[in-house]
């Protein structure tokens, strides 16, 4: 059985024939028959198999995952047809692991290589395999004219046959054969096709300075957001995933909360209209958006339900998939619309307008580390208020206005993160999004059960099924509210942790004008 | 991880050529195999193309721990591994009775080798004594070649009734027909009657076929030197039986 095999990287030049003649002198050698393989390589768009170092590559229906930088194979399984969602793997271990890592998103086929490899096994007075070496080239094409990518020879052990191996090391040393670490063809891989791994994130990765005008920051910080809009925008109508569409509707909502919250760095015509912009683009996908969530918790809901009910709602999901469709035609075509077209094209043209020496408004030339501490202050001091009144009733309303304060808080610290201790206002953040995620799912849970009850409404009575489907939808609507219940009851918790005074004085030290005069 | 063990009360009845090819069968499914040779005549070692000798003889086999994962060798198949026989073990058996415990020894010694590997397989010598008790508690499953004789059948009846008198569970015997000759009217009778008699016979036949003698010369698996033969295709349908019929909890 094979075990830690080594690679040895070929150096230019290098006589295989002569290698394996002058080693002949030495060993009874036998040669297999080389063998053509081609290889694929398979990431989502955000890179989430690479972030977690791990590499998802096929050859013909074998698939195998392994790490980066490693030829152990962690899994490796036939499939039919190649994977786009988590769905298509087997079920099992391999969609176990695979789960939490690729969630909903759409696998890419990322590259396809192709390698031509020739064993030669050493043997014994027995004729049996005491050791193995490998020479591979791998190249982009089949042609044997299409350049190397990578040329090596692996030396591989057999188990109990320790010298064997340990004298061909040692061969290969003195044949200019160096054993080679930190090297992947992956890397080389994707470079042939120009991909550059981990190149998108959904995350905003800015770094501003300090003494930067307020007004080039935010261009800075919506002109980034303007590219995730583009990059993303340009897949919905693929229709592979629906995290283009989400990613796409996070940036349009950031921009908006950019422009309304940094104040005055803009004039006020401008920073109006593209506001009253950017929410018709909003609203835009709404519907679709919506469907989507739908769709994507179908188990989840099926789970709430008693089993007996399960399958019955079945014809909701398939009504919404419809549904689904339609909209998805719609957000299309308004895609292609003039007005879409011009929203972006002016928007892009004002973000590259040449600075202007002289300020047209109050905050334009303030440091931007000021104009952010003073907005992330402010914000965080108006939701404390707030809070303490939203709490004491728990209203519907009250949260989901709180909720909002939250998002546009959030958005405020992550636009400007760069600018403080990394550290410190992490944990701000984690804490932040903790309070926002029992908000965001209390409100999520009430626009569930109000869509719900509506849709019900909707599904045609006219058959047994779409009955029996209106009960199970009934039944869906309690559990809901319930946990709904269950949630609101941990709010109170949630934000004394968030108002404590260990925090309010981290968020003093961080933003307070007062506080980072005295440092200063 | 499962454990199997190719056993005969009798001699002569395809075992070795059993253990080798269903040794190879489960390694090309990506299984990681170990074949364990405890036949001090060594054939499946001598199969594998290995040398019959472990790191310290019985002795050491007796002792397990890493000494005994050291005498492993890797065999010319991907995912498969062999611990090779050695002459000493003809003793194993007055070995064993020395012991505090004498009939869970081989138990204990396999037990460093079950996180290593998914699938064990014991290929044994001709025992009903202390050596085949170890056997029985030592692995999930026996599997029984039969030669369909009445000697055979005589001798796979005396070892059901070993079981039920030593408390072993009959019911993790399996057997199948080996060495089988169609033309003999005899072996298709005893054939019948095996099947109505014993609970564990499985429906699959290895023909008595010059290919699979032919082992001895090529030193290799029959499967693997002569994969599209008629010799071939029964030991792959013996694999599949097992798998579906025993294995398949171990399997996903």
């Amino acid at each position: 059985m094979m075990h830690v095999q080594i690679k040895h990287n070929l150096p230019a030049g290098f006589d295989q024939r002569q290698f394996i003649s002058e080693l002949m002198k030495t060993y009874a050698i036998e040669s297999d028959r080389p063998e053509l393989n081609r290889m694929a390589i398979y990431d989502t768009f955000d890179w989430r198999l690479f972030n977690k170092s791990l590499v998802l590559y096929a050859c013909g229906n074998r698939f195998f995952v392994r790490k980066l930088f490693s030829n152990e194979i962690m899994h490796g399984f036939e499939i039919k047809r190649p994977p786009v969602l988590l769905q298509d793997f087997p079920k099992g271990e391999i969609q176990e692991f695979l789960a939490p890592i690729l969630k909903m998103r759409a696998l890419f086929r990322l590259v396809d290589v192709h390698s031509r490899s020739r064993a030669h096994r050493i043997l014994n007075q027995d004729e049996k395999t005491v050791a193995r070496f490998v020479f591979n080239e791998i190249r982009s094409t089949r042609e044997k004219e299409s350049p190397v990518l990578d040329a090596y020879v692996l030396l591989q052990p057999v188990k109990g046959y320790p010298k064997y191996f340990r004298n061909l090391s040692k061969r290969f040393k003195e044949a200019g054969l160096f054993a080679s670490e930190n090297d992947d063809i992956y890397f080389k891989a994707l470079a042939s096709v120009d991909k550059n791994p981990g190149d998108y994130s959904s995350k905003l990765n800015l770094t501003l300075i300090p003494d930067m005008r307020s007004d080039d920051a935010a261009r800075i910080i919506l002109g980034s957001l303007l590219q995730v809009i583009k990059i993303n925008g340009a897949y919905i109508a693929k229709d592979v995933d629906t995290e283009f569409l989400h990613d796409y509707r996070v940036a349009i909502r950031r921009t908006r909360s950019a422009l309304g919250q940094i104040k005055k760095v803009f004039p006020h015509e401008t920073t109006a209209r593209f506001k009253k912009d950017f929410s018709f683009l909003g609203k835009l996908s709404n519907q679709l958006r919506d469907l989507d969530v739908y769709l994507l918790k179908k188990e989840v809901y099926k789970g709430i339900l008693p089993v007996v009910l399960r399958d019955d709602i079945d014809p909701l999901f398939n009504y919404l998939r419809k549904k689904r469709l339609n909209a998805l035609k719609q957000v299309v075509s308004s895609f292609k619309s003039e007005k879409y077209r011009q929203i972006l094209h002016d928007w892009e043209s004002f973000l590259n307008e040449p600075q202007k020496d002289a300020p047209t408004t109050s905050n334009a030339d303030l440091r931007i580390l000021t104009l952010a501490q003073k907005r992330i202050y402010k914000k965080y001091g108006s939701i404390v208020e707030a809070s303490s009144r939203a709490l004491e009733t728990l209203d519907d309303e009250k949260l989901h206005a709180l909720r909002i304060e939250c998002k546009k808080l959030r958005y405020l610290m992550e636009f400007f993160s760069s600018l403080f201790p990394r550290k410190k206002i992490n944990v701000l953040i984690k804490q932040l999004k903790k309070l926002q995620n029992k908000l965001g799912n209390i409100n999520d849970l009430r626009v569930q059960q109000q869509y719900l009850l509506h849709i019900s409404e909707k599904l045609p009575a006219t058959n047994q099924k779409n009955k029996k489907a209106v009960v199970a939808i009934g039944a869906l609507i309690g559990s809901l509210d319930t946990e709904k219940r269950m949630l609101k009851n941990t709010l109170p918790q949630a934000f004394e942790n968030f108002a404590s005074p260990d925090t309010t004085r981290i968020f003093g030290e961080l933003f307070s004008p007062k506080y980072s005069k005295e440092v200063s | 991880m499962t454990t199997l063990a190719l056993y005969s009360n009798k001699g002569g009845v395809g075992k070795t050529a059993a253990a080798v090819n269903l040794s190879y069968l489960s390694a090309q499914t990506g299984a990681k195999t170990l074949i364990c040779d405890l036949d001090h005549q060594g054939s499946a070692t001598y199969y594998y193309r290995v040398k019959p000798k472990l790191k310290s003889g019985t002795k050491g086999f007796i002792k397990g721990g890493k000494k005994l994962i050291k005498s492993i060798k890797g065999t010319d198949y991907e995912n498969l591994d062999l611990l090779p026989a050695d002459f000493a073990h003809r003793n194993l058996e007055a070995a064993f009775y020395k012991l505090k415990h004498p009939r869970e020894r081989l138990s204990k010694i396999l037990k460093p080798l079950k996180n290593e590997y998914d699938v064990i397989l014991l290929d044994c010598p001709v025992t009903i004594s202390m050596l085949a008790e170890n056997i029985f508690n030592a692995v999930d499953y026996t599997l029984v070649p039969l030669v369909p004789t009445t000697l055979s059948v005589h001798a796979h009846r005396q070892l059901l009734s070993f079981c039920r008198k030593m408390n072993y569970d009959e019911s993790k015997i399996y057997t199948f027909f080996s060495m089988v000759d169609g033309r003999k009217a005899l072996h298709r009778d005893l054939m019948e009657l095996v099947l109505n008699e014993f609970n564990g016979a499985l429906q699959i036949l290895i023909p008595y076929l010059s290919q699979i003698e032919r082992m001895g010369i090529e030193r290799q698996p029959v499967v693997a030197f002569s994969p599209k033969s008629a010799a071939s295709k029964s030991y792959e349908n013996l694999w599949s039986k097992v798998r579906e019929t025993i294995l398949s909890p171990a399997f996903h």
